[in-house]
């Protein structure tokens, strides 16, 4: 009877398929995920970042563009407005960082083998990933490139901007792909150095210093000239005569979230279990 | 057990000249599909070969957002699934199905429906991932057609399509199966009726799970299971189904044990599916499933053993078919490297090998055995079967066709031994602590070999596509004496 076409589909079709599914794809979510409620997207994001809060300084024009951006960059914003872009900007660079597949190159999942918590950080448990950020997964399948799990707060947004514009820049030799579709033209008030000093500290006389932030457009960089020139003291007001507003290449909102989403990786962990230790 | 031994060997007398007046076989699908087949397989080489030049600093079309790395590779990978493979198979359970129910499939008009739908799906897939839709699942990134996560639509619902479309193929394929399941059932209808419910079962399970229901490690679990059911449960009984059917028919006689092929069928289907987490070990999923998985994956490596045992045994005393048909050397040439690769697999799903492998070039190299080196090489092989059969015309070239297995082959095998060592290099230097971009500069030289190796098999299937091309505008009669694969029929 092992040969009917109702043994083989119900048996082998339906009955294989269904014993595996229980013992490697419910049985695992039983006893690990299953057991608590996934973290969203608003506790992963509860504690907003230094670097991300730094963005809206040093990238102005591209976080003006975040969902929530314009309320959180406004002088003395509240920590809720912070969390609430926080939250759309991580998710924003999540789904970027899948659709560029950069999950294809970079894994995230430390292995407890290999020298690799020395290298990448800690160990993740199963219920630091059961977040809303790792559904659907992004452990990976390859490492081209490093491990992203511990990446937030490993570098500055300046490196991180530079090396996503060309990883080539930071890291000679690299064959992570440019990309420069996540940054656009803007202004930035830019400070000529002074002759004796540049001479002094072997500058390239001509070398343009940036003072603020990205600018998406012009006018605001030039208003914050007048504002960086108006809280000048007295003694620097030769200063005023030596800033003006250049070209230079920002990150888009789209480049913003994407930085976000890196300077988030391994901030959040599972909140310690109540009644004692695991 | 008598059904079994309805051999298709029986059938061989209907080949060739003395097809019926009534085609049982709709000859314009299989010929579609093939060619269809072929076009997606040079298609994705092609992604293949531009990705690998990103690695040597020579991709022209770097700084393209569209055709960025990331987004090309997926192309690389999900048109040799859907194009490739599922166009192959299909073409080719057009002519096996009805040859052995002796029933014609449901109807030609929803063989024309289906194959267009398919290359539909298939070309949304990639123009959905060049823009961006990707779906977060290995080997099925086609577009959900939603924002990550959330119900929110955002392209076309291309994971559905492909379960209506995998649905259609059922309907069209299992009517002639359920029809003729009293009369005769020769164990390639298992494997293909199985595989067909399989597909279907598992694309469901994966593309939801993993999306909606299953974060993190559980997730992992998940997607694990399907990469490996999608394998195991589709591929490899569609690639076996027709090796059952094939060899007996070329070499002329029976396959050698009917007992050994049911140990081989339900061996497959029960330790199979099993092996899913393999591909997440020394990970949080808990390690009573990945001990489970291990063990399962080396089982698995008895049960090849089995099926090798037989087709080599089938082979006995004809072995002058490897040197004097083509057909039968890229069937066996494949089930070699399936022995390779199910050998490697059970060695390297143990924890230790893992410690060194895992996320290095060697999975690449062990996946290009699999996927190109036995089921795209069996579906090259049952190509080069039909295509004289199904156009009457004989072979434009019959030089070309070897210029393309040596070209493939060695081309394959240069990659496959140069992945490897560079994946255990990589292993090495990560656990010695080596600095990231040391580890990139001591791989350029196996990823220049891997480019020139990919060059030669995109090289090899452009000459076999032109082939098949040239072989089906000229007409001049299929010469039958290269059947006579015992008699000496030279190549
Ligand atoms: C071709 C594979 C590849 C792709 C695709 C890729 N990367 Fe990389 N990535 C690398 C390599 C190689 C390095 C190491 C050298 C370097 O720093 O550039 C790297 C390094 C990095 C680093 C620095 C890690 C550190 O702290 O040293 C970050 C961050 C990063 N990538 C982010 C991304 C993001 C975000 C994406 C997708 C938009 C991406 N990568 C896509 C290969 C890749």
């Amino acid at each position: 009877m092992m040969d009917r076409l109702t043994t083989v589909l119900g048996v082998g079709g339906i009955g294989c398929f269904a014993v595996a599914f229980l013992l490697s794809g419910a049985y695992p979510y039983a006893i690990t995920d299953g057991r608590e409620p996934e973290a969203g997207w608003d506790e992963i994001a509860k504690d907003v970042s230094p670097d991300f809060k730094d963005m809206a300084v040093r990238f102005p024009g591209g976080f003006a563009g975040l969902e929530g951006g314009p309320d959180a960059a406004k002088a003395g914003a509240p920590e809720d407005a912070w969390r609430a872009a926080y939250a759309k900007a991580i998710r924003r660079g999540r789904d970027i960082y899948i659709a560029e597949a950069c999950w294809h190159c970079h894994s995230q999942y430390v292995r407890p083998v290999a020298n690799e918590d020395i290298r990448f950080g800690k160990v993740r448990s199963s219920r630091d990933d059961n977040n809303v950020a790792q559904r659907p997964v992004l452990w990976g399948t390859r490492r081209v490139g490093p491990d992203l799990t511990h990446e937030g707060g490993l570098r500055s947004n300046d490196w991180h901007a530079a090396h996503l514009l060309d990883p080539q820049s930071t890291s000679p030799g690299s064959v992570m792909p440019r990309y420069e579709w996540y940054f656009a033209d803007g202004w930035q008030v830019a400070r000529r150095v002074d002759p004796a000093v540049a001479a002094r500290e072997r500058l390239d006389p001509a070398t343009a210093r940036a003072v603020s932030g990205v600018y998406a457009s012009e006018d605001e960089a030039k208003a914050e000239m007048a504002r960086i020139a108006a809280s000048l003291p007295d003694e620097r007001s030769s200063e005023k005569t030596r800033m003006s507003v250049v070209r230079a290449k920002g990150p888009t909102p789209d480049g913003v979230a994407v930085l976000a989403y890196l300077q988030w990786l391994g901030t959040w962990e599972a909140p310690p279990k109540e009644g004692g230790a695991e | 057990m008598s059904s079994i031994t309805a051999s298709p060997a029986g059938d061989a007398a209907h080949d060739g000249a003395a097809e019926s007046a009534v085609p049982l076989v709709a000859k314009n699908l299989v010929k579609l599909h093939l060619i269809a087949s072929i076009l997606w397989m040079i298609s994705s080489m092609t992604w293949g070969f531009l990705a690998s030049l990103q690695f040597l600093h020579a991709y022209p079309a770097e700084g393209i957002e569209w055709f960025s790395f990331g987004r090309i590779r997926l192309l690389h990978t999900n048109e040799i699934a859907y194009g490739c493979l599922v166009n192959g198979f299909i073409g080719c359970l057009y002519y096996v199905v009805p040859r052995l129910t002796g029933r014609k499939v449901l109807s030609a008009g929803l063989g024309l429906l289906v194959f267009w739908v398919w290359q539909f799906l298939t070309v949304a897939t990639s123009v959905g991932q060049l823009l961006g839709k990707t779906q977060a699942l290995e080997w099925g990134e086609t577009p959900t057609g939603f924002k990550p996560g959330t119900f929110e639509l955002n392209y076309i619902p291309v994971d559905f399509l492909i379960e209506v479309g995998a649905v259609l193929v059922a309907l069209q394929f299992m009517t002639p199966i359920v029809k003729a399941m009293k009369e005769r059932m020769y164990v390639s209808l298992w494997y293909i009726s199985a595989g067909i419910v399989w597909l279907i079962l598992t694309y469901v399970m994966g593309n939801t799970l993993v999306e909606w229901n299953f974060p993190g490690s559980s997730g992992a679990a998940a997607s694990g299971l399907y990469i490996h059911d999608l394998v195991g449960l589709f591929v490899t009984p569609m690639g076996w189904g027709m090796m059952y059917f094939f060899v007996p028919i070329i070499l002329r006689k029976p396959i050698w044990s009917h007992a050994l092929s049911v140990i081989g069928f339900w061996s497959l289907a029960f330790f199979y599916p099993l092996n899913g987490v393999h591909h997440y070990l020394l990970s949080s999923i808990p390690m009573s499933v990945q001990y489970g998985a291990v063990i399962s994956t080396m089982a698995v490596e008895i049960v090849v053993t089995t099926v090798i045992v037989n087709f080599f045994g089938t082979m006995w005393g004809r072995g002058r078919a490897i040197h004097s048909n083509l057909t039968i050397r890229w069937f066996y040439t494949g089930m070699i490297l399936y022995f390779i690769t199910c050998l490697q697999c059970a060695v390297h799903t143990t924890l230790s090998v893992q410690k060194v492998i895992h996320f290095t070039d060697w999975v690449p190299g062990h996946a290009h055995l699999v996927m190109l080196g036995v089921f795209s090489f069996w579906i090259i092989g049952m190509t080069q079967w039909l295509w004289p059969r199904m156009t009457g015309n004989e072979w434009y070239s019959r030089r070309l066709n070897h210029w393309q297995y040596w070209l493939t082959l060695i081309g394959l095998f240069t990659m496959f031994v140069d992945l490897l060592a560079a994946g255990v290099i990589h292993g090495y230097m990560l656990d010695a602590l080596s600095p990231w971009m040391d580890i990139v500069r001591a791989m350029y030289p196996f990823w220049l070999l891997r480019t020139i190796a990919g060059g030669m098999i995109l090289a090899g299937q452009i000459l076999f596509f032109w082939n098949l091309w040239k072989t089906a505008r000229t007409p001049k009669p299929y010469d039958h004496r290269w059947d006579l694969v015992d008699a000496g029929g030279a190549a």
